[in-house]
């Protein structure tokens, strides 16, 4: 089973080190002579103001949790798909019940309007 | 393909179980529907689903039955349990009715979360494995925590519910290591299983070790939620923050159900261990009973200082935990009744004294001090003498259910042995007396510093009521409880 | 190959290792949040290392995928944060230190007793226990671990209400947070007063904010 995931050892080795050359190579082989104005902080040509951490809304956060817990669902979701071939009906009702849960706690903060936008 | 059989379920198990997390789903839509203005009809549902589902439980009282692999047991220990959340819950929503509106955090979720935290309870005292044992302990902390913060606009509440978070995701972490030990330990995770597997044949020197740590995680989780010295801290902070009618629930049900479960773990399958697990526990008796009183004693705030006594309460009912374990059938089947006895009359008591509580207070108010209660007796006499029946039962006074439950929980603890630790619990009642009697001398005969109003509404007075009937009818006639309670068995302690 | 599986074992070990002390000692919040994701990713490949596919899936799926994203959140929520300057250490850390010192020494003693110490391990004789598949688990979930599975979807369900009482705040009650440009607009008011731009702005922070 390991040798399965062998290429994605490898391919995670190549994702690191390939955008480490170019930065290595720059280091060696680029001219540096800073001005004040080549280390200010690119902003679309404007100039920078206010401080790059701004507090956010606690919406985000919402969306957030919301993720984590249909991102656990999934979780459940993926061995029963895997084994469902061999499991028959009542495997299905068992599933419906989880989901019916999730999906009314879904409905709820649909209504109560934490998913729109503001 | 082959032929896939459905397992079998034996619904009558799972009954009670099945209508409250139905009827909290259906609650929680109905929430979203009823206008703002009359929410409160939600919390009459969900009071009427808590009746039906004590109702269904009356026909499979007796006897005993498992489903779900073993995973769910309903004797009548876990009925007798279940009955006593669904009392604690009712009287809590009856409590919180007009406590919401007043305070402005009048949301028909409240009583959805209450429905469910019920549910979390009744699998701490159903579960016949510990996945299912954890699985109801995070479904009751996590609801909780919400209704801890539920006050969000008042931050005392935010904070208390920041605590108990903190400290409660901690305690679970422990007892998942707990459980995870034990299963390397035991290789299983049922309850009876794991309890054979003790009795059969002592284990490798290595597995004894994991054995002893895990169960040690699992005594210390469980600890925080009973709020075990040294495991007690959070109490005081968070009961003083939360919404009072969170506060009583979190008192009387989240600690009955930390019970049931330590009960139902240490007697079921560590039940064979007592030598080893019996002295562990007595320290932590001890220190219970000490700390606890002793810390009620210097509160001028009326909110901690039930707090600290109820840290002091778990104590005694640890005297019985204690004796529950004892070997020899009929010592054990005593510690058993007398923690089910402490529970009901500590939960009678406890939720009386948090409704009086209700009634003081203010929006806005968070004091609580004991000078509130100075004069009482003079401007609100009926609810002065419901504080002073709860406070006498609190320190059990005869003739009150709190005499009672003490009276058993020694009688249980000598028989088993425990002739110093019964001495000393005797001891710290008479400390414990002291403080409350206290508010007592001040309701009776001191002058109002400053005028406190109080007001009830028909829900708060009606659950006043039963409270304070179930301590004097125990107090009076303690034989039918007495007798409920000795018919209340563990399916395995029955059965040796 | 049995070498090669040790050596990979020591890596992801130190590895984990040292991500998690750093998560603990930076003193960047914003750091320390990217060395614990990253011990949790190599937690993921020790899982898959033990053969435990499905569990080295969920964890990166669940920890690396979806807690990682509430942790930085939960940083970017955080008001008045300097983020660079930030002590973690209080003055008695060693106390800290101690305690999970002697709960780790509890627990590995027996372990380091008793075990038959080889390296590299003897490789598994013929009929060892597989490890439970995905299949297997899905198939568990309807069986035998049915009712831990329904209450798990109610957990699940009851973390949403939660989190949407606690988090969200109706509208008529809602804390008015500014964004950048409204920052950079107010402090540009600041610096120019126009009185009557001034004189609203006040008000309607005064109201929103009730």
């Amino acid at each position: 089973m390991l040798a399965n995931y062998a290429f994605v050892g490898v391919f995670f080795v190549a994702a690191v080190i390939f955008p480490l050359i170019p930065i290595v190579a720059a280091y060696f082989l680029g001219p540096k002579r800073p001005t004040p104005t080549k280390l200010d902080t690119y902003e679309c040509g404007l100039e920078a103001v206010g401080d790059i951490r701004v507090q956010f809304k606690v919406q985000y956060y919402l969306y957030a949790l919301a993720f984590v817990i249909f991102d656990i669902e999934v979780v459940f979701l993926y061995p029963w798909a895997v084994a469902y071939g061999e499991l028959g009906l009542f495997a299905l009702i068992a599933m419906a019940v989880f989901l019916f849960s999730l999906v009314e706690a879904l409905v709820y903060a649909w209504k109560k309007g934490a998913l729109e936008w503001v | 393909m082959t032929e896939i059989t459905i397992p079998p379920i034996d619904w009558r198990v799972a009954t009670q179980l099945c209508i409250i997390f139905g009827w909290a789903s259906v609650l929680l839509i109905i929430a979203l529907f009823v206008p703002r203005s009359r929410i409160r009809v939600v919390g009459y549902l969900a009071i009427a689903g808590l009746v039906v589902a004590a109702g269904a439980g009356i026909p499979f009282w007796g006897g005993s039955a498992e489903t779900f692999g073993g995973m769910l047991r309903l004797d009548t220990y876990s009925m007798m349990l279940n009955w006593l959340f669904l009392a604690a819950a009712a009287v809590v929503i009856a409590y919180s009715l007009n406590y919401l509106p007043k305070h402005g955090i009048e949301h028909g979720e409240y009583y959805v979360l209450v429905l469910f935290a019920t549910a979390g309870m009744m699998l701490l005292a159903q579960g016949g494995d510990l996945i299912v044992l954890f699985l109801g302990l995070e479904l009751l902390s996590l609801t909780l925590y919400v209704l801890t913060g539920f006050a969000y606009p008042r931050e005392t509440s935010e904070e208390s519910g920041m605590k108990y978070l903190l400290t409660g995701a901690f305690a679970g972490g422990f007892i998942v290591f707990g459980i995870a030990l034990i299963y390397g330990a035991t290789g299983s995770l049922n309850l009876a299983a794991i309890g054979d597997t003790l009795a059969r044949a002592a284990l490798a020197a290595e597995d004894r070790t994991y054995l002893y740590a895990g169960a040690a995680l699992i005594v210390t989780g469980f600890g925080y939620k009973i709020a075990m010295a040294p495991f007690h801290m959070w109490a005081p902070d968070v009961y003083e923050g939360a919404p009072t009618p969170v506060a009583a629930f979190l008192s009387v049900g989240s600690k009955a159900a930390g019970f049931a479960a330590l009960v139902r773990f240490l007697v079921e399958a560590m039940g064979s261990q007592w030598p080893v697990w019996a002295p562990a526990l007595a320290t932590l008796a001890i220190a219970t009973l000490l700390l606890g009183n002793i810390g009620a004693l210097i509160q001028n705030n009326v909110k901690r200082m039930l707090a600290y006594s109820s840290v002091g309460h778990a104590g005694y009912m640890l005297l019985g935990v204690l004796a529950a374990g004892a070997p020899g059938g009929m010592a054990g089947q005593r510690g058993v009744e007398a923690v089910l006895l402490y529970l009901l009359a500590y939960m009678l008591t406890n939720l009386g004294a948090f409704g009086v509580l209700i009634a003081l207070e203010q929006r806005g108010e968070l004091t609580w001090d004991i000078n509130q209660f100075a004069g009482l007796w003079a401007r609100r006499p009926l609810l002065a003498s419901a504080m002073a029946i709860c406070l006498l039962s609190l320190a059990g006074v005869p003739p009150t259910a709190g005499f009672w439950g003490k009276f058993y929980v020694f009688t249980a603890a000598w028989q088993a042995g425990f002739g110093w630790l019964t001495i000393i619990g005797i001891l710290t009642a008479a400390i414990a007396a002291f403080y409350y009697v206290r508010i007592v001398v001040q309701m009776f005969t001191a002058e109002p510093s400053r005028e406190t109003p109080a007001e009830t509404d028909p829900a708060l007075r009606a659950g006043l009521v039963i409270a304070i009937a179930g301590i004097l009818v125990l107090g009076f006639m303690p034989a039918p409880a007495i007798d409920l309670v000795q018919r209340s068995v563990l399916a395995t302690v029955g059965g040796q | 190959m049995n070498t090669f599986i040790t050596i990979l074992f020591v890596v992801f070990a130190v590895y984990i290792l040292v991500a998690a002390i750093m998560t603990v000692t930076v003193k960047n919040i914003v750091h320390a949040a990217l060395w614990l994701i990253s011990s949790f990713f190599t937690v993921g490949a020790l899982y898959l290392l033990m053969e435990a596919e499905f569990i080295g899936v969920a964890q990166v799926l669940i920890y690396v995928g979806a807690v990682s994203i509430l942790i930085l959140f939960a940083i970017m929520l955080t008001r008045d944060l300097e983020g660079t300057q930030n002590r973690q250490m209080t003055p008695r850390w060693w106390i800290a230190l101690i305690v999970p010192a002697a709960l780790f020494g509890l627990l590995i003693t027996p372990t380091v007793l008793t075990y038959q110490w080889q390296l590299p391990p003897p490789a598994p004789a013929g009929q060892s226990t597989p490890i439970a598949g995905a299949a297997q688990i899905g198939t568990a979930f309807v069986r035998e671990y049915l009712l831990p599975f329904q209450v798990a979807s109610v957990l699940l369900t009851v973390a949403l209400i939660g989190a949407v009482v606690i988090a969200f705040e109706e509208r008529e009650r809602r804390r008015y947070v500014p964004t950048l440009a409204e920052k950079v607009r107010q402090q540009q008011r600041v610096r120019r007063p126009d009185p009557a731009a001034s004189a609203m702005q006040s008000s309607e922070t005064a109201g929103s904010e009730t």
